[in-house]
């Protein structure tokens, strides 16, 4: 397992208000129509905090992913802040 | 066998979902946070005419600990099965033996009658693999009639595949407990809400049946003036339904109910006074139970409901809206948490929220102060995991002291000595407030590090603080005083006993006890008094004591009926009191007895490591092999102790009698040649010890050289040579009886065996005899001519391997009690004496003997001399003084 921190994708359904935000310090956080995408550099542990928290919070988990670094931005052109 | 499908619950009526599920072994209900698991579980359990006992424990947050994780877990079935008053609640011990444990909680579950229904709630929270894999044990071993239900908010790794295949596991998932249209507008219903039926399936579809969800939904829509619009709004959002909703609820709150419930989020449990500090207004008790009334996450975790917590999704989001509202107050409410269970003495939440607030050094100096009572209140995990966490740049050497204790519970004595002596040099430089307070510290574990490794020069060394016990301005110095003082007492007494001889062993152990128990610390009052069992046995004297292995006896059993109080039957506490009761039992020739108590050490010695008890485990498993006359069996074990005994110091008496039975043994066990071998390897102080010269003359009988075996006892039978006890002096007799045997010399072998019956007459020893082989010797002794007839018969009845087992007791029918006469009169029947003989024995007239022995014979339920005499020793009676 790479120790390294690496480049991860989140994506979380529903909007995530400043509330629920404040438990990802780490990941910067971007509306996609009606999910919110958090991208970070994660290692393994913190990955899994992150799971957790997410679990803790009953957020509804849609998908996640370890980006490669030609594509470090998810679905380009769909953004929109927060 | 066809692999079963797992039995998926219809999704209308979740109830009957539940009964049904019940009538299979395990039940798990897995779904995310807010999905209603506890709520379904709640109304399950409340219905009229439940018709099970349930025992619902709700695993703590984040529950590193299985230690305590099965102590709460026995305690939640020992209420349910209310077996609760026969037995003080299980109390935690510094031993931890999870497969007891497990055991333990399977019996209790075992003697429910009626069945019980056992609930663990929130077990994604159990984060010890330890208790995970020990749970799986208990769920595929339930005993009929008892049904389990977990739940946890996702997977958790149980092997429960078995029971899977077998049917036996009924699973409820998230789509199972996800509201319906119909059951969400019954909410609405119940909690007066108007909403229309588009409204109601709008809502419906934006929750998506979550059951959180609606919850808080029916909370901001009960008295909302348009309901309609709040639902439309909602369904026009794209947050995320939690955020939202919680948002809204609190919204609607007064502002100080709002605070309270941000102020005190991040509390694991609140009351109303811990409430009111940290809101610092009064009044918190009424919000928290007008909250609770009005189903809004808070819920009272007792029956007076005075403790409450809020639901856990809930919690979570106060605390990072309270982190956001008001970041600056958060390490002032830890410390203001803090001071308030540090005034309840709940230590734990309290060093807790000490390193929440951030304040490090504080944390350190809570933790090493009250490093000693965790471990005594069975918290060495707990205290682990506090210690992990203490980021790198917090680390202080007085937390060498907290880590050398949970290497020395876990038997790394190494790394607990590497500890110790980082503490010790940070001691020098301590402040001088501190200083007392941490040598006292240190001083204590370096006593049970010496006492574990038998380091028992070093033990006496550092008693020395016991002289100046800590006193300090606060009740809490002195309670921590008392708990240090008390493990001292323990730790020296035990030290003692074991380097044999120290008078001074019972008073220290006696003394441990009574301040135990003035402390209320019952589990130091046990160790106490089981070491003072153990140290009861050695009495130095070359003659014996009146009643002494009655004494121990009697000793022993105390302590254990005092641990088994507690639960701790099977812990290594007890386990000195159980081994020296299983070694009394095998010197009285009560061998299967004996066994039985040597299993149950075994049982309690599980998870303890010390060498010292081991040793004696070995050397009690090999005197009874030795009297069953199983040589080679009894070599295997006297080899084993020797070797421990070699790794101990200081205990050579101890040493010397476990060296003296292996050469004997070896002799006996044709093996002459090795045993004179050994013992000229010996050196000349050692080999001058009556353990070893009763060795000496075992071989030099096994050599044929009985005026050598005589040369080598001189010295113990004229009390020259240094022994052990009296059981040494019996054992010598003996060996010369069967010297002058081999020696055709019947007059003076007699006279030696009558030696030996008369000293082994006050404790009625056998084992001497069975060891020594001296059948042959006894039965050549003229009966009636002994003074020990009764003894006699009974040695001679164990050495034919007729020893009453205890079993063979039960099935007996019960004899009447003798009266002390007609036991006087019975103790006669086994010689050849006549009535008229016995009569001028015991001075009264032979129709007076005539009376007992009627009497003896009805109560005996026999017909003649020679069947009472049968019965007699099949219940015992002729021993002049037994405990039982």
């Amino acid at each position: 397992m790479d120790p390294a921190p690496a480049p991860y994708m989140i994506r979380i359904n529903g909007h995530l208000g400043a509330t629920v935000l404040s438990a990802f310090p780490a990941l910067a956080p971007q509306h996609h129509g009606a999910h919110t995408v958090l991208t970070g550099l994660l290692d393994q542990s913190a990955l899994y905090g992150v799971l957790a928290e997410i679990e803790a919070l009953g957020l509804d988990l849609l998908e996640i992913q370890k980006l490669t670094p030609d594509r470090t931005s998810p679905e380009p052109g769909h953004h929109r802040s927060p | 066998m066809a692999p079963a499908t797992p039995r998926l619950i219809g999704r209308d009526d979740l109830l009957a979902a539940l009964d049904r599920a019940a009538a299979s072994k395990v039940t798990i209900i897995s779904a995310p946070a807010g999905s209603g698991k506890t709520s379904l579980l709640r109304a399950w359990a409340d219905r009229p005419g439940r018709p099970r006992r349930l025992a619902v424990l709700q695993v703590q947050r984040d529950q590193h600990d299985a230690h305590q994780f099965w102590l709460a877990l026995l305690d939640a079935v020992r209420h349910a099965s209310a077996t609760a008053s026969r037995a003080e609640p299980p109390a935690a011990t510094p031993d931890f033996n999870a497969p007891a444990m497990v055991d333990q909680v399977l019996s209790e579950l075992a003697d429910a009658r009626g069945g019980i229904t056992l609930v663990i709630d929130d077990l994604h929270e159990l984060t010890s693999p330890e208790a995970l894999a020990q749970l799986t044990r208990l769920l595929t071993n339930l005993p009929p009639q008892v049904h389990a239900i977990l739940t946890t908010r996702h997977d958790v790794r149980l092997g429960l595949h078995q029971l899977r295949l077998a049917g036996e596991l009924a699973e409820i998932r998230a789509a199972d407990l996800r509201f319906s249209e119909r059951e969400t507008r019954e909410l609405l219903d119940a909690s007066g809400i108007a909403l229309s039926a588009a409204g109601a399936a709008l809502l419906h579809q934006r929750t998506e049946g979550w059951a959180a969800g609606l919850r808080l939904a029916a909370l901001s829509l009960a008295g909302h003036p348009d309901p309609e619009r709040f639902v439309s709004e909602f369904s026009g959002s794209d947050r995320t339904v939690a955020e939202y909703l919680i948002a809204e609820m609190l919204e609607r709150q007064p502002p100080d109910v709002q605070d309270l419930l941000l102020r005190t989020s991040l509390l694991d449990r609140v009351n109303g006074e811990l409430a009111d500090l940290l809101t610092g207004r009064p009044g918190s008790e009424q919000i928290l139970l007008s909250l609770e009334d009005a189903n809004a996450f808070v819920e009272s975790l007792d029956p007076e409901r005075t403790w409450f917590r809020y639901h856990h999704l809930f919690a979570d989001l106060l605390r990072l809206e309270l982190r956001r509202r008001l970041p600056d107050q958060v390490p002032t409410l830890h410390r203001r948490a803090a001071e308030w269970f540090i005034l309840q003495g709940q230590m734990v939440e309290a060093i807790r929220h000490t390193q929440a607030a951030g304040d490090w050094p504080e944390a350190v100096r809570l933790l090493a102060d009250h490093s000693f009572s965790l471990t005594l209140d069975g918290q060495a995990q707990t205290m682990q995991a506090l210690l992990q966490a203490f980021p790198p740049g917090a680390d202080h050497p007085e937390l060498a002291l907290v880590r050398a204790m949970g290497d020395l519970a876990q038997g790394r004595l190494d790394e607990a000595a590497a500890h110790l002596a980082v503490a010790e040099t940070y001691v020098e430089t301590a402040p001088p407030g501190r200083r007392h307070r941490l040598q006292v510290a240190v001083a204590s574990l370096k006593l049970s590090l010496a006492r574990r490794r038998g380091h028992l020069a070093d033990v006496l060394e550092q008693v020395k603080f016991l002289d100046s016990p800590v006193t300090g301005p606060s009740d809490e110095d002195i309670a921590l005083g008392s708990d240090l003082r008390a493990v001292a007492l323990l730790n020296l007494g035990t030290a003692e006993a074991w380097s044999l001889g120290l008078p001074d062993a019972e008073r220290h152990l006696r003394e441990g006890a009574v301040l135990a128990r003035d402390i209320g610390r019952p589990y130091l009052e046990v160790g106490c008094l089981a070491q003072l069992g153990f140290a009861s046995i050695f009495h130095s004297a070359a003659m014996p004591k009146a009643d002494s292995f009655a004494t121990t006896q009697r000793c022993c059993r105390e302590a254990i009926a005092l641990a088994e109080r507690y639960g701790w039957g099977a812990e290594p506490v007890i386990a000195p009191a159980l081994m020296t009761l299983a070694g009394t039992m095998v010197w009285l020739g009560e061998f299967d007895e004996g066994e039985r108590w040597l299993r149950r050490t075994e049982r309690a010695l599980q998870t303890d490591t010390g060498p010292d008890i081991r040793l004696l485990l070995h050397q009690t498993a090999g005197i009874l092999h030795a009297g069953r006359g199983r040589h080679h069996e009894a070599l295997e074990e006297f080899g084993a102790a020797e070797h421990l005994a070699s790794q101990l110091e200081g205990s050579q008496a101890l040493a010397s009698q476990v060296t003296g039975w292996l050469l004997a043994t070896q002799a006996r066990a044709g093996r002459p040649g090795e045993a004179r071998a050994a013992l000229a390897a010996l050196e000349d102080e050692r080999a001058s010890f009556g353990e070893i010269r009763n060795a000496r003359a075992v071989i030099c009988l096994a050599d044929g050289d009985p005026p050598g075996a005589l040369g080598a006892l001189h010295d113990v039978l004229d009390g020259t040579a240094p022994v052990l006890g009296y059981t040494t002096v019996t054992e010598a007799h003996l060996l010369a009886g069967l010297a002058h045997r081999q020696l055709g010399d019947q007059r003076a072998a007699s006279q030696a065996a009558e030696r030996a019956l008369a000293l082994a007459e006050s404790d009625r020893l056998v084992l001497p005899f069975a060891m020594t082989g001296s059948a042959g010797l006894l039965e050549a002794l003229p009966r009636h001519q002994s003074a020990h007839a009764a003894l006699l018969a009974d040695i001679l009845d164990v050495l034919h391997g007729s020893s009453p087992a205890a079993e063979d007791q039960s099935s007996l029918l019960p004899a009447e009690e003798l009266s002390p006469g007609e036991l006087r009169v019975l103790r006669y029947l086994p010689t050849n004496l006549s009535r008229r003989e016995i009569a001028a024995q015991l001075s009264v007239s032979v129709n007076t003997i005539g009376t007992h022995l009627r009497s003896i014979y009805a109560k005996l339920h026999v017909r003649d001399r020679s069947s009472a005499v049968q019965r007699a020793r099949e219940l015992r009676l002729l021993a002049a003084r037994r405990t039982r």
